[in-house]
This record gives structure tokens, sequence and C-alpha cells, in this order.
């Protein structure tokens, strides 16, 4: 045999590019759309679900992080308990100084429940109270509370001598009072007092939203109220927090400790924070489910593909095909529909968490690591569902492949 | 035209003491010690009864199915022994087909199951468009480039696949009862159409039982039972 036709036939392969690769790929959807919508329902809701939960808990407990965070964790909230000798116990009025000698801690604020009755105006008392409370605080209660003001002043040095008051959000919205600019009074326990501030929410002491804070001059002056403090909120550093509150209940009550209620304000919010862990994996889970019932789907579907398509693998045969070229085919079209049901999964999951987030007045926080995890998941589930069926189609025996029955 | 001197070799196509074997169970004899030339430019019929072994030779003559003993050259070259991967590149290159079925894919245009025939050679897509437009045209149909399967009759269905068969201008044509689906009309048709190829300067081997469509080749070579029973040429 000469050179020359040794060279012919070492010319002689199949080759195929990656457009045409993808090109015949993607010829078995083009014609078979229906089929290839309903086929890929099962990944569009498994990656929905999870980029929606995911991006869901990340912009809700980002939320709640960031309030911990801006709320710090070292907040305690010292209370008398119910002691054996069970009258309303309260704290000793020099409580406030004791625990202020405790080295760690840097703000003590104590605050004291008066009863009576808040009213917008002395006409209307039939009785209701509307559930507000008239607290008398110190000075420093919003700043150990790292809370804000919607509007006015907190009391000072000077207001808290005065018939002056300031409204929880709570309060506020239930007297219907919006701001301070009308300089608006209310019928406080008998006695008229004017509205100076309004606070935010205190999401570490929700039961100060609902009450009228005045300062313990204005309550002895005017009310005639001099009580040992009922709750003191003391912030100390957060290394020592557990060590301030174990030596927190012999330092205000060194005769009867168990008496003492110590509460760390910010279990609250991590026990929010917790639950919702708790229903961020169980919708993972859910989520998991659902793209392992649409793996099955898209293989099946792909088994079934190769089946009705013999014929066709038998003539891509005949026309020069390698087994590669077969099983890039349908590896292809299982990508395909997998990649397709991804990220319209993807863009469904964001719509839901962004409408639900808008819904919930929380910031949207959807991570990149969602977004490509979700395309990335489809990829590797186009792999596995597309892998046997491919290795079915590539090792058809071309003869069997072009028999028709 | 052809040209010889280009040609590695004298036949496009060479069976030596070819036998094929089905493992069964039961075991069968499909094809016992074949042997036969091919030249360029014949037109070879291939006739036989049901059971003779005609798809069985015609899938081994395509390298489609290895024989359990004996040879093929395909212009000079034996392809017995090759990789699957090297029998793809020999089918993408050298050989073309046309079934009874016709086999065209639905989704795509004439011009596109044409076009298919390149598919796998490496060729670039609008050289492969334009040799396929090229190549509807020969077989009559230029004027229904982009109309796809089902909007053609069978006669012209199966001159689609034998444009797609010829495209990449093999060194022979394989035809296995291609006018079994057609009525007498389109057979007819589709005969002249072979014929007019044949005289062109490609070589067709056509397998067939209808003695009437065997006419059309010069030399007929009768199966019985995997055997060659006659070689007769005109
Ligand atoms: N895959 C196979 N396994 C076992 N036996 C087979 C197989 N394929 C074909 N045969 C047998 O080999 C013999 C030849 O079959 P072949 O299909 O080549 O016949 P044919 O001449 O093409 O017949 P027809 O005109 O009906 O198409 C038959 O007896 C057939 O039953
Ligand atoms: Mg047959």
């Amino acid at each position: 045999m000469d050179h020359s036709t040794s060279d012919k036939f070492s010319e002689l392969h199949s080759k195929m590019g990656l457009r045409d690769i993808l090109s015949v790929g993607s010829s078995g959807l083009r014609t078979r759309r229906v089929r290839a919508a309903l086929s890929v329902i099962g990944i569009t809701i498994g990656i929905a679900a999870l980029v929606g939960i995911l991006g869901l808990s990340q912009s809700g407990s980002a939320d709640l992080l960031k309030d911990l965070d801006a709320l710090g964790t070292n907040l305690l909230t010292v209370q008398a308990g119910d002691g054996f000798r069970s009258q309303q116990a309260s704290l000793s009025s020099d409580a406030t100084a004791m625990i202020d000698r405790i080295g760690p801690v840097y703000e003590v604020s104590a605050t004291t429940k008066i009863t009576g009755g808040v009213f917008l105006n002395d006409l209307i008392q039939d009785g209701r109270t509307k559930g507000i409370t008239i607290v008398a605080a110190d000075l420093n209660l919003l700043s150990a509370q790292r809370g804000s003001l919607k509007s006015g002043k907190f009391l000072d040095e000077m207001t808290s001598q005065f018939p002056f008051v300031v409204l929880g959000s709570v309060a506020a919205e239930r007297l219907g009072i919006r701001n301070t600019s009308a300089n608006q009074r209310i019928w406080l326990k008998g006695k008229w007092f004017i509205v100076i501030g309004i606070m935010e929410p205190l999401p570490l002491a929700a039961d100060l939203d609902r009450s009228a804070i005045i300062g313990y001059p204005a309550a002895y002056k005017f009310l005639g109220f001099d009580e040992p403090p009922g709750v003191i909120y003391v912030r100390a550093y957060p290394e020592h927090i557990h060590d301030v509150r174990s030596v927190m209940p012999a330092t205000v009550n060194p005769e009867n400790p168990e008496e003492v209620q110590v509460g760390r304000a910010s279990d609250v919010l991590e026990a929010r924070i917790a639950a919702s862990d708790t229903f961020l994996n169980l919708f993972v889970g859910l989520g998991a489910v659902a793209l392992l019932v649409g793996t099955i789907g898209i293989a099946n579907v792909m088994v079934i593909a190769v089946i009705e398509r013999r014929n066709e693998i038998g003539l891509r045969r005949a026309l020069g095909a390698t087994k590669f070229h077969i099983a890039s085919q349908f590896l292809t079209e299982s990508l395909l529909l997998s990649i397709l049901g991804g990220i319209t999964g993807v863009v469904v999951g964001m719509l839901v968490t962004a409408i639900y987030a808008i819904s919930q007045d929380w910031s949207i926080v959807i991570p990149v690591y969602v977004i490509a995890g979700g395309i990335l998941c489809s990829i590797l589930i186009g792999g596995i569902a597309g892998f046997y069926p491919a290795m079915r189609a590539a090792n058809m025996s071309p003869t069997e492949a072009l028999r028709t029955k | 035209m052809i040209n010889l001197e280009n040609r590695p070799s004298q036949f496009a196509l060479e069976l030596k003491e070819i036998s094929k074997i089905y493992p069964g169970p039961p075991i069968v004899q499909a094809l016992s010690e074949i042997s036969m030339a091919v030249t360029h430019g014949e037109l070879l019929g291939i006739i036989g009864s049901s059971g003779s072994g005609k798809t069985t030779l015609l899938h081994i003559m395509g390298t489609l199915s290895i024989p359990s003993s004996g040879s093929i050259f395909i212009d000079g070259r034996n392809v017995v022994g090759m990789s699957d991967k090297q029998l793809s590149g020999v089918r993408s290159q050298q050989i073309g087909f046309v079934f009874q079925e016709f086999f065209l894919l639905p989704g795509f245009s004439a011009l596109e199951n044409v076009a298919n025939g390149l598919l796998y050679s490496g060729i670039p897509s609008d050289e492969r468009k334009e040799r396929s437009f090229e190549m509807l045209g020969r077989v009559g149909l230029g004027h229904r480039a982009n109309h796809l399967p089902n909007e053609l009759s069978g006669g012209e269905q199966q001159r689609v696949a034998v444009a797609r068969a010829l495209v990449h201008n093999p060194s022979f044509v394989l035809a296995d009862e291609p006018t079994g689906n057609l009525d007498s009309e389109n057979t007819a048709s589709l005969m002249g159409l072979l014929t007019t190829l044949n005289e062109e300067g490609t070589t067709v081997i056509l397998i067939t039982h209808d003695l009437e469509v065997a006419e059309s080749a010069q030399r007929k070579i009768t199966l019985r039972d995997g055997r060659v029973d006659s070689d007769l040429s005109r």
C-alpha cells in the first residue's frame, strides 16, 4: 500500500464541533416542546423551593441577626421573682446601686410599674385602660435598650421633673398619637401629662412598647409614687456576661437570692432564629425531595426518548456518529432540560423571595451562592439523570437500532 | 465523473470469505464464505428471497456489523479489526446508506436532513448547507429545501434520503430495499434517479427482492441461504 493511501485513511475519523453537539442535543427538545416543559416541572419546583426558602430565611434571619447584632446579647433583665412569700415582690431600693458595683457592669437602668389608667382625655374614663402601663424609669432606659425615638425626645434631667411622658410605640398607636409636634396631653392616673417623645419598638423589652414612661421625680411629685424598682436592665461587658449573671441574685438580694429572676433579653430573639432554622431545615428537606422526584422524572423521559428514537440512533450511527457523539447528544439533551428547569426555578424562587420579603418589610437578601448553587445543582441533576440513558443509547448496536419491527 | 487514478484501489469494496453467524440460540449461519468485488462506478443488484441474508450482508458492507470471519476492503483498506470509532469514521466519509423506511428526522427540513449526511465529517456548517443544497438540486428537490418530511410525498422523502447518502461523496452507496415503501410510479422514478447518479459516477449497491427493480443493475448477485448463488453481468 503506498503512502498516500495510508494518509487518506488516517484522516478518516468522525468529527463534530461543540456547536453541532449543542444543536443536535437540543433538536430532541425543539420537536417535543410540551413534553420537555412537563418533564422539568419537578426540577423547577425543587430549585424554586430551595432558592425561595434559602432566600427567605436569609432575608428573615438577616433582619433578626441584624437586630441581634445591633441590640447586643449583653442585656440582662433583673426582677423580683415569686419567692416563698408569695406577695408582689419587688427589688430593694438600693438594688440599682448594688448592681452598679459589679465590675463588668457598665449601665444600669431601673423601671417601676405604676398602677393607673392612661387616657386620651379626662372625659372618657370608662374603665378601659387600653392596656397601657405607666412606668417610672431612669433616664438612661432608652440607651440601655439601644432604642430610638420615632418622634420627639426622651426624658432628661429637666423633663423628668415635670409632667412629661414618653410613649412606647404600641401605646402611641393605641392612643392615636402619631407625633409630638402638637404637644398632645394625655390623662395619666388622673393628671395631665404632655407627650414629648414616642419610641420605636424595643425588641429586647416588648412590654415597654405598651407603656407610658415618666421620670421618677415626676412620679413622686405628681403621682405621689415612691416604690423600689420592679425591673432593672443591666448592660455588662459581653465576655463577662455569664459571670455577671451568676453573681446577680446574691448581689441584689443576699438573704433570698432565689427570689431574684435574671434573664437575658436577647434569648427571645435567639429562640426566634432557632425556630426559623428548624423551618428552614424542614423546607430544604421538602425541596430536596422535589429535586429527587424531578431527577427521576428527567431520567424517565430520557429513557423513553432513547427507546422511541432507536431508529434515529441507528441512522446517526450509519451517518458516522461515534458512540461518544450519541452519548453526548442525549447527555446534552438531559442537561439542557435540567438547566432549563433550574433557571426557571431560580427565577421563580427569587420572585417568591422578593414578593414575600417586600410584604414582610424585610430587606431582600438572595445570596449569589444560592443562585449559583441552584444552577449548579440542576447541572448535576442533568448529568445524573442523563448518564444511564446516554450510555444505553451509545451502546445500542447499530443494526439493532435500525430494525423496524 | 469518477477518476480512477485518484482511487487507492481498483475496487470500491471487496469481500473475502465473509461469514456471519448469529450465536442465537438457535445458532443461525446468515452468511457463508461470501466473496465479491465491486468496481468503482458499478451498479450492483443483490437479490434473494426473504431470509437469504441480504440485510445482514448490507450491514457488514456498511461496517455497521462485524463479520464472524473474513475480510472487507473498502477502497483497498481492510476494515475488519478497526475500532468502533474508526469504523464510524469510515462510514462518515466513504459509505452512504439508503433505507427502506427513509429515516428522515421529523423536525428537520429537507435541507437539514441532507446536511445530516455531513454532520459527522468535520465540515463547517456553511459548507454543509451549500453542498446539501446542491445535492438536493441533483435529486430534483431544490425547490423543496425548506419543507419538513411530513410535507413531502414518499417518493420525495426517499429522494431526500438519497441526497443525504450522496452528499459526502462516498465510495459507494448501500440501498436496502429503497423502493420497498414506494408505489410503482415512485419506484420507477427513484430507479431512474439511482441509474442517473450511477451514470454520473456513483457506485451503487442495491439490495432488493423485487426482480423488476433489479433489472436496472448491470450486474446481479443472487443470494440463497447465505451463499452466492449466481453472479451475472449484462
Ligand atoms: N440479530 C439476529 N439474530 C439472529 N438471527 C438473525 C439476526 N438477524 C438476522 N437473522 C437471521 O439471519 C438470516 C438472514 O436475515 P436477513 O435479515 O439478512 O435476511 P434478508 O435477506 O434481509 O430478508 P428480507 O428480505 O426478509 O429482509 C435470517 O434467517 C434471519 O432470521
Ligand atoms: Mg432485509
